[in-house]
């Protein structure tokens, strides 16, 4: 397991640089820059900002400084456009947001929904099984930029019981996490649902239960840990999702974090800060894959790396 | 020679005359417990910096933190900020500003003419490569264009202080509109001290020291920014609103929500739901000029198409557009169609009588591009196409849409193409398009703002219109007596040679909290500041 582990992390480097480049010269090769505004600047203002920030050095150049920046000082560079901060500052205000209600919706999303989708499964075809498969459906095609409006006009306008956007304490995080984790907690559900009920059907719950077991312990001691498989798999590509979920959640409920940062560098054309939250997020999944691919080793004994 | 005296003279005697107190609460008032004034913001601000700061909304938050030389009234009229009043030279060149002696910094230190000198310098500095260094060569000042291109250094700018409260201007031409320029937030003075001592950091909140009215207590980025009154600002006592708190929410129509939930005290409104909301909240929907021009821009250089180098072609384009149904139907937001470049509510500004905008109804002008299309040898045999882009917007997309039905009546193929923003401008500023989607946004509050824009050696003449009767007629209007009849020469050239289609003329349409005071009502550039607000007591 140990060398399977630093295998992994030893391809991550090569993946991460591959990535850095890739979306280097991508980021390079579309139209328009920082600089480019309504405002056409004139030559000689346009020719000090460009050395300023290095970008009149040939492309090969600049992504070599940026990479020895980076691995020397974790040094990400300042960006072009809020030109009071630097990447580092950007990201450190606004990663520590979005992993709060990230991690806050995947916790919500995965214990709420394998509880529904056990739930379901075990009282099959009952009036439980049709509300919970009902609501999944829906909860899955309803996207989260018509969730995020409805939430507010309901619970700020209406009702009064929450504020309508910011993050200046807990209550401002409850929103943004029933947005973001609904259409994932639906999914789960239903993979749950269906992974369990499959389970249940297996020989090694008839065994257990012949042996007498009470019910609630061979659910949740037999059953669960392998109808959970599916739901692991979907993990991965739900963390994907999730991110990109998150620059709804930033936009609707001005949260100030890092998704929607993501979105503006590249409208923005900063360049900087698209590659430092690129390479984060590149980072992070490539970890996520790696905790899922771990745990599926660990729930299945007959997986060995 | 006499109208430049009596202009110098005069604009003593306003200043003098206004000596503008903060917030000008009548008799009798009752003012509101809570003085918190909460506004909206598209986006994060992008720079505290003064010299930095390219855009709108961060003006709106810096004149909130620092101040220049003059401010503006709710008229739009100038009144004294750090400077009491100036005197001008015969020639109009050297310009002579008396600081006031009680204005503060909010570290105590006070404010003298050095401290504008150092951001004058380094507004052109070539080490700050500010995105707004053209302002000062905008102003004219003595040596800018050089010191920007680093032929000379920045110590050589057209700026020096004669003593701690007297400043000296000196400019290559004389501007009559040139005290007007010093409003903008790029002319406001920072402390050396500061900003050498914290480099990049010291616009963080904490550190950043301005002398405007309020102090920057919190900048949390995309987010919010929270501002509290100020003690050292000279006139403190006269400010009434305690705190200002500036919210990003990216999304209009989420803040319209936000606003009604009584999380805003002003938000702008969504395209075409003014007509509504000035029913159902007639006190809080407010519509009022706005200091930009929506224009088609058309390419009448040599990579544009060659239909659009005749005239009568042109003429066509623009004749056929109904603005009526653009403003009536589609933006709904008390924004005036426009046959001209410059905003009609310009400050001295009055469009001359044009043809095609007064002497014809729409029917006609129809008839008439039908006419001269066909004059251009154009006709259901030999069709135009041309293609008109524009930047991602609903909004635009409407009008695009509405201008490509309008012109099919008259027999034009019109391509529209969608590009986002910064591809669209672009594209505009290497002149690979047909017609484009444009908007100017004056700088200051006088015509050549924008009709400077439309000259030969403008950088900012992306149709590439090359006329030599108008660029006559802006390089004199810069030392003539009275520039307004050039002016309107100039938008008659505009209208005889149409290089570019004006659509309309800006509004700012809001909702504004019932209870606040003091947000100005008659200025075209919506140059507000905290100071001047107060909120009522229900």
């Amino acid at each position: 397991m140990l060398s399977y582990i630093l295998k992994r992390l030893a391809i991550a480097i090569p993946t991460l640089l591959l990535l850095i480049v890739i979306s280097f010269l991508l980021m390079h090769s579309a139209p328009g820059g920082p600089f480019t505004s309504e405002r056409e600047l004139p030559p000689q203002v346009l020719a000090n900002l460009n050395a300023k920030y290095g970008l009149d050095d040939p492309l090969w150049k600049q992504i070599t400084t940026y990479v020895w920046g980076i691995v020397t000082e974790f040094d990400f560079g300042p960006s072009f456009v809020y030109k009071d901060r630097s990447v580092n500052e950007i990201i450190a205000q606004g990663f520590p947001i979005t992993l709060t209600y990230g991690l806050l919706s995947f916790a919500v999303a995965v214990i709420v929904g394998v509880s529904l989708g056990v739930a379901a499964a075990v009282r099959h075809n009952s009036a439980l099984d049709y509300a919970a498969v009902g609501v999944s459906i829906g909860a899955q095609v309803l996207p989260n930029f018509v969730m995020a409006p409805i939430l507010v006009l309901v619970f700020t306008l209406w009702l009064g019981w929450l504020p309508g956007g910011g993050w200046q304490g807990p209550e401002y995080w409850i929103m943004p996490v029933i947005a973001l984790s609904t259409s994932f907690m639906a999914s789960i559900a239903r993979i749950t649902r269906s992974s369990m009920l499959e389970v249940l059907t297996s020989n090694h719950i008839r065994t257990a239960r012949a042996k007498g077991l009470p019910e609630r312990r061979v659910i949740l001691r037999h059953a669960l840990k392998p109808a959970m498989l599916p739901v692991i798999s979907y993990l991965g590509p739900a963390f994907v999702a999730m991110i990109t979920g998150s620059v709804v959640v930033d936009i609707y409920f001005s949260t100030g974090g890092i998704g929607k940062a993501f979105v503006d560098s590249a409208l923005n054309r900063d360049y900087a800060v698209m590659m430092g939250v690129t390479i984060l997020v590149g980072a992070l999944t490539i970890f996520f894959n790696l905790v899922v691919d771990i745990l599926y080793g660990w729930i299945d004994p007959k997986i060995r790396y | 020679m006499k109208l430049r005296t009596t202009l110098a003279s005069s604009a003593l005697a306003l200043s003098l005359a206004f000596q503008a107190h903060a917030a000008d609460v009548p008799e009798g008032v009752n003012l509101a417990e809570d003085q918190t004034y909460t506004f909206w913001l598209l986006d994060a601000i992008k720079s505290m910096d003064p010299q930095i700061n390219t855009d709108v909304e961060g003006s709106d938050v810096l004149r909130n933190l620092f101040e220049g030389l003059y401010n503006e009234d709710g008229n739009g009229e100038l009144v004294p900020g750090v400077a009491l009043d100036h005197e001008v030279s015969e020639d109009g060149k050297t310009y002579t500003f008396n600081l006031r002696d009680d204005a503060k910094w909010s570290n105590g230190e006070p404010v003298t003419a050095n401290d504008f000198v150092y951001s004058w310098r380094r507004l052109a500095d070539p080490a700050t490569a500010s995105e707004y260094a053209w302002y000062m060569e905008l102003m004219q000042v003595e040596n800018a264009p050089e010191i920007i291109a680093g032929d000379k250094s920045p110590e050589e700018l057209g700026i020096r202080a004669i003593d701690d409260h007297t400043l000296e201007v000196k400019i290559t031409t004389p501007l009559p509109y040139f005290p007007q320029m010093l409003v903008h937030g790029s002319t406001f003075p920072v402390l050396q001290s500061v900003v050498e001592e914290h480099g990049d950091d010291w616009t963080d909140a904490g550190t950043l020291v301005g002398n405007g009215a309020y102090t920057l207590v919190e900048h949390q980025l995309g987010e919010r920014v929270v501002m509290e009154k100020n003690d050292t600002y000279w006139d403190a006592e006269n400010v009434v609103m305690e705190e200002i708190i500036a919210l990003t929410i990216n999304d209009v129509n989420q803040a319209l929500t936000r606003y009604l939930a009584g999380e805003l005290d002003r938000v702008d409104i969504p395209a075409g739901q003014y007509p509504r909301l000035k029913k159902e909240y007639p006190e809080q929907a407010v519509s009022t000029p706005y200091n930009c021009s929506y224009i088609y821009m058309l390419n009448v250089g040599d990579k544009g198409p060659e239909a659009l180098k005749n005239v009568n072609v042109r003429k066509a384009l623009a004749y056929a557009i109904d603005r009526d149904i653009i403003v009536d139907r589609i933006l709904q937001g008390g924004q005036k169609p426009s046959y001209n470049w410059t905003h009609w509510a310009i400050a001295d500004f009055e469009r001359p009588e044009l043809d095609w905008a007064d002497n014809m109804d729409q029917a006609q002008r129809v008839e008439k591009a039908k006419e001269l299309l066909t004059e251009a040898g154009y006709g259901p045999d030999n069709p135009l196409d041309l293609t008109l882009q524009y930047n991602t917007s609903e909004d635009h997309k409407k009008i695009a849409i509405a201008a490509s039905q309008m012109l099919k009546q008259i027999g034009v193929n019109l391509t529209l193409d969608n590009y986002e923003w910064k591809v669209h401008t672009d594209r505009m500023q290497n002149q690979e398009y047909d017609m484009a989607r444009y908007a100017w946004c004056g700088d200051y509050n006088e015509a050549s703002t924008y009709l400077d824009l439309l000259t030969s050696y403008s950088g900012h003449n992306n149709g590439e219109f090359y006329n030599d009767a108008y660029d006559k007629l802006m390089k004199d209007s810069k030392t003539a007596e009275d520039p307004q009849p050039l002016y309107q020469e100039a938008e008659k050239i505009l209208a005889e040679e149409m290089p570019i289609i004006p659509i309309y003329h800006y509004a700012n349409v809001d909702m504004i909290a019932a209870d606040i005071e003091g947000l100005p009502e008659n200025n075209v550039n919506n140059t507000w500041y905290g100071k001047d607000l107060y909120r009522v007591a229900e």
